[in-house]
C-alpha cells in the first residue's frame, strides 16, 4: 500500500470510532450535537499522559476513555432530562464550552530538555509515542483496525443480547419501553457514558496518529459529521456508521473525483438519500430481512 | 467604571438588535417546523455573499444590497426548504419511528449547510471580504459616552421586523394560517389549510427577516467570511433559546441578553470568556430550567 492509500485507510478508521458513539446514542434515541468534545477529552488526555508523562499508549487509551466516559456522564446527568432537541442544544454548548477550555488549556513540563503539553489556541505538539517506539504507519493502522473490529464485533454481539433489544425499544419508543417497566434514566445514562468512551478511545488513537491536537479539530463541524456518517450508513447495524465513513472519507475524499466540489456532491448525495431512506442505508429493516433469510442467524 | 459599564452596555445593545432579529427568523422556522433549521445561517451567509459578489463588480448603494442580502436569503433558505424538510413532513404525518424523520431533516439541513458552504467559497475563494460599512462618520458623543451609529440603527430595524412579524401574524389573514399550522397542523389540514405551502410560505418570511438579520451583520462587522453561515445559525439559536422557545418577545429579549451579556463578558474577561459565558448561559438555562427566560402560554 502506498502512504496515499494508508492515509486514507487510517482516517476512515479514526472517524469510525466517532461515528459509532453518534450511533449508540440515535439507537437510544437520542441526537447529540457533541460527541466531538469526548473526542477531544481522548485525545488530550491520551496526549499529555504518553507525551508529557511517558506512559505507555495502551494505559494511556484507558485513562483517556475512562475521562471520556466520566465527562459524558457529568454532562447525561444534567441533561438526560430534557427531550430531543433541547437535549441536542444542550449537548452542542457543553461541546463548545469543552472546545473553548482547550483554548485556554496551557500546561507544559520539560520533558527531555523540550516543553510538551497543551499551549492554549497553539494547540498541542509532540505527541510522538507511535514514532518513539518504532511504529509504521502501517502498523498503526493495523493497530486501529484492530481495536476497531473487537469494538464493532462487542457492539454486534450487543445488538442480539437482551440489552440490545431494550437499547432499541427505548430508542423507538420510550415511554412503552418504561411501561413494561425498563428503567430508561439508567439505560441512557450508561449509553451516553458509553458513547462518551468511545469517542475519547477515536480521539486517543487520532492524537498518537497525527501527533498533533489542535482546539479547532473538535469543532461542531467534527460532530455533525460524525451524526451524517451514523445516519446515512443505516441505524440497523453497528456497520452501518463504517459504511457512512467510508462513503464519505473512501469514496468521495480518497478517490478525488470531486476535488473542489466534495462537499456539494457528499451533501447533496446525503440530502437526498435521507428522503428516501430516512434511517439510512443498513436500516433495520435491511438488516432485519438479511438477518433472517441469508445469514441463518436466527 | 460607571462608564464602561454603561458603555458596553450600549454596545452590548447595538450587537443584541442583530442578534434579535436573527433569532426572530430562527423562532418563526421554529415554530412552523419544530425542528432546528441547521442550514437557516448558510443560506443568510449565501445571500451576504451575493451581496458581496455584486458589490465587487459595481458601486451599488446600501439598500440595494440590502434587497439582494435578503433576496439571495429567501432562495436559498427555499432550496432548503424543498430539499431538507418538505420531503419530511410527508414522512412525518405517516407511521414510522418516532422521532426518525426529524432527525433526517435535521441531518440534511446540516448536509445542505455544507453544501452553502461550499457553493459560497467556489464563488468568492478568498477567506475575507470587505462589506460596506452601514455608516462611515464618526460615533456621536454624549457625554461619556459614544454611540456608535450602528446601534440605534440596528435597534430601529430590529423593532420594525418585530412589529411586521407581530402585524403579520396577529392581524393578517395568511399570520392566522400560519398560527394555526404552528397550533395543530393536522387539524389546520382539515379545515381546508394547504399545510405544505403555508409552511413553504412562512419559511420564506423567515429567510427574509434573517436576511435582514445577516445584512445588519455583515455591514456592521464590515466584513463577510464563510464562517458567517456557522456564526449566524449558532447566534439565532442561542438567542432563541435564551429567550424561551417559539415566542416574539422572547426571542428580541434572549438577543439583547446575548449581546449584553457578550459585550460585557468580552470586556472584563476577554474573547475566549464571552464565547464561553454565552455557552455556559444556554447551558444552565437548558438543564436547570429548560425553558429559557419567557415560558410559552
Amino acid at each position: 500500500m502506498d502512504g496515499y492509500t494508508v492515509g486514507v485507510l487510517t482516517n476512515i478508521g479514526l472517524f469510525s470510532f466517532l461515528a459509532l458513539s453518534a450511533y449508540v446514542l440515535l439507537v437510544a434515541g437520542e441526537l447529540s450535537f457533541g460527541q466531538q468534545a469526548f473526542f477531544g477529552v481522548g485525545a488530550y488526555t491520551a496526549g499529555v499522559a504518553t507525551a508529557m508523562f511517558g506512559w505507555p499508549l495502551a494505559a494511556a487509551t484507558a485513562a483517556a476513555m475512562a475521562l471520556g466516559g466520566l465527562a459524558a456522564l457529568l454532562v447525561g446527568l444534567s441533561t438526560l432530562r430534557l427531550r430531543g432537541l433541547y437535549f441536542a442544544m444542550a449537548t452542542l454548548a457543553a461541546a463548545e464550552m469543552a472546545r473553548i477550555l482547550f483554548e485556554l488549556l496551557r500546561w507544559q513540563r520539560e520533558v527531555n530538555g523540550e516543553r510538551v503539553g497543551p499551549d492554549g489556541a497553539q494547540g498541542f505538539r509532540g505527541i510522538r509515542w507511535v514514532f518513539e517506539h518504532g511504529m509504521e504507519a502501517g502498523g498503526f493502522l493495523a493497530l486501529i483496525y484492530g481495536v476497531l473490529s473487537v469494538l464493532v464485533t462487542a457492539l454486534l454481539v450487543l445488538e442480539r443480547s437482551r440489552l440490545g433489544a431494550t437499547l432499541r425499544a427505548v430508542g423507538l419508543d420510550p415511554e412503552q419501553a418504561a411501561a413494561v417497566g425498563i428503567d430508561i434514566h439508567r439505560i441512557k445514562l450508561g449509553v451516553v457514558s458509553a458513547a462518551g468512551a468511545v469517542a475519547a478511545l477515536g480521539g486517543a488513537l487520532y492524537a498518537h496518529h497525527n501527533t498533533y491536537v489542535e482546539p479547532r479539530n473538535f469543532d461542531i463541524m467534527l460532530g455533525v459529521h460524525a451524526l451524517a456518517y451514523a445516519l446515512v450508513g443505516g441505524l440497523g447495524t453497528a456497520l452501518g456508521p463504517l459504511l457512512g465513513v467510508a462513503l464519505d472519507v473512501g469514496v468521495l475524499e480518497g478517490s478525488q473525483v470531486f476535488a473542489g466540489y466534495r462537499m456539494i456532491v457528499f451533501g447533496g448525495v446525503v440530502a437526498l438519500l435521507l428522503v428516501v431512506r430516512p434511517r439510512g442505508l443498513l436500516d433495520e429493516q435491511i438488516v432485519n430481512a438479511l438477518t433472517r433469510r441469508g445469514w441463518g442467524l436466527r | 467604571m460607571l462608564a464602561d459599564l454603561a458603555q458596553n452596555t450600549l454596545d452590548g445593545l447595538g450587537a443584541g438588535a442583530s442578534y434579535a432579529v436573527l433569532a426572530l427568523g430562527f423562532t418563526l422556522v421554529f415554530g412552523v417546523l419544530r425542528l432546528a433549521n441547521l442550514a437557516y445561517g448558510p443560506a443568510i451567509m449565501l445571500g451576504a455573499y451575493a451581496a458581496t459578489w455584486v458589490s465587487l463588480h459595481a458601486p451599488v448603494p446600501l439598500l440595494a444590497l440590502a434587497a439582494i442580502t435578503v433576496a439571495g436569503s429567501v432562495a436559498a433558505g427555499a432550496y432548503v426548504e424543498r430539499v431538507c424538510f418538505a420531503p419530511h413532513r410527508r414522512a412525518r404525518a405517516g407511521s414510522g419511528p418516532a422521532g426518525a424523520a426529524a432527525m433526517a431533516a435535521m441531518v440534511a439541513s446540516f448536509a445542505v449547510w455544507m453544501q452553502l458552504e461550499e457553493a459560497a467559497t467556489l464563488a468568492l475563494p478568498r477567506h475575507l471580504y470587505a462589506f460596506p460599512p452601514l455608516t462611515t462618520g464618526p460615533p456621536l458623543s454624549l457625554g461619556p459616552l459614544a454611540l456608535r451609529m450602528e446601534t440605534p440603527i440596528g435597534l430601529g430595524v430590529a423593532a420594525a421586523v418585530c412589529a411586521a412579524l407581530w402585524w403579520m401574524l396577529y392581524r393578517a389573514r395568511f399570520g392566522l394560517a400560519v398560527r394555526a399550522v404552528i397550533e395543530r397542523p393536522a387539524a389546520a389540514g382539515l379545515s381546508g389549510i394547504d399545510v405544505s405551502r403555508v409552511s413553504a410560505a412562512a419559511f420564506a418570511v423567515a429567510s427574509s427577516v434573517g436576511g435582514v438579520g445577516g445584512f445588519l451583520v455583515a455591514a456592521t462587522h464590515g466584513q463577510v467570511t464563510p464562517h458567517l453561515g456557522m456564526w449566524t445559525t449558532l447566534k439565532g439559536m442561542l438567542a432563541m433559546m435564551i429567550g424561551g422557545l417559539g415566542s416574539l418577545p422572547g426571542a428580541v429579549a434572549g438577543g439583547m441578553v446575548l449581546g449584553v451579556l457578550e459585550s460585557h463578558s468580552q470586556w472584563y474577561l476577554g474573547p475566549q470568556a464571552r464565547d464561553l459565558t454565552a455557552y455556559l448561559l444556554l447551558f444552565a438555562l437548558l438543564a436547570w430550567r429548560s425553558r429559557g427566560l419567557a415560558r410559552r402560554g
